[in-house]
């Protein structure tokens, strides 16, 4: 039986506890076995590699979120739509528009691909220094 | 609507793209269409759109749109794909792309297209001409 609610549930706890930089939940979103795939490189990215990836995340930014999220649930997985905000440690407000699209099982998700421009890092990162 | 239905619509709107069968595309377009490119950040009609494809696919040989996986969820798809296309002078690039459609009564409402523009050069071969390899 499809239960959309619980994968809203799964999309909205995860991308919330990134916001509050709780790790510890989404360490439990994401299945053992899962891997993110990124438009940038076209590579998947291991589970620890990519929790690594928002740990440091966490640690740098003053703050991350999702804004503008626009979510449609289909058999075993999920798409969100989201313009992700970051302030950075030197007050600059960086923004990206990504399209996330997962699959899950068990209440976790086991594979995403994420979407955005990577030749709008500037937007997202601030002018270079130097 | 079934999935079924979503999955054709989708699949007939990227054949006709391919196809270059513009006619086709604006009876998919439903007439209050939008479209968003994540790369330019603004929406324009589908109207617009189609008056742009002429010129577009001017600058390539042929395009194909393969790997195509698609997701359809009530009233629209998810698809992702490679974007295969192959320049006037032979060079062969590809972009990897998603568009989340929205549907309504068999026709398209809106498209949301997101891709990595960092890769544009390589796709029309610009960087390998840069560097002075032929």
């Amino acid at each position: 039986v499809r239960k959309d609610s619980e994968q809203l549930a799964l999309c909205d706890r995860f991308f919330d506890a990134i916001e509050r930089k709780d790790l510890a939940t989404v360490e439990r979103c994401y299945a053992p076995e899962a891997v993110i795939w990124h438009s940038h490189d076209c590579l998947y990215q291991a589970r620890e590699s990519n929790l690594a990836t928002l740990r440091d995340g966490m640690s740098r930014l003053e703050k991350m979120r999702y804004r503008d999220r626009r979510i449609h649930v289909f058999e075993g997985g999920f798409v969100q739509q989201h313009t992700l905000f970051v302030t950075h440690a030197n007050g600059f407000v960086g923004q990206m528009d990504v399209c996330f699209v997962a699959y899950t099982r068990d209440g976790m998700i086991s594979r995403a691909y994420e979407y955005f421009d990577a030749g709008q890092l500037e937007k997202f990162l601030g002018p270079r220094s130097g | 609507v079934t999935d079924g239905q979503i999955r054709e619509l989708c699949n007939r709107f990227f054949d006709a793209y391919q196809d270059r069968r513009i006619d086709e595309l604006a009876e998919i377009y439903a007439p209050d269409c939008i479209v968003w490119h994540n790369v330019f950040g603004r929406e324009t009609t589908g109207a617009e759109n189609l008056a742009a494809l002429p010129q577009s696919y001017r600058q390539q040989r042929r395009r194909s749109y393969d790997d195509r996986t698609i997701d359809t969820f009530a009233g629209g798809f998810v698809i992702r794909y490679t974007l295969q296309g192959v320049q006037h002078d032979g060079h062969r690039g590809a972009l990897w792309i998603c568009i989340v459609g929205l549907c309504r009564d068999g026709k398209i409402t809106r498209i949301d297209e997101y891709m990595d523009s960092s890769k544009f050069a390589a796709w029309a071969g610009r960087a390998r001409r840069a560097e002075g390899q032929p």
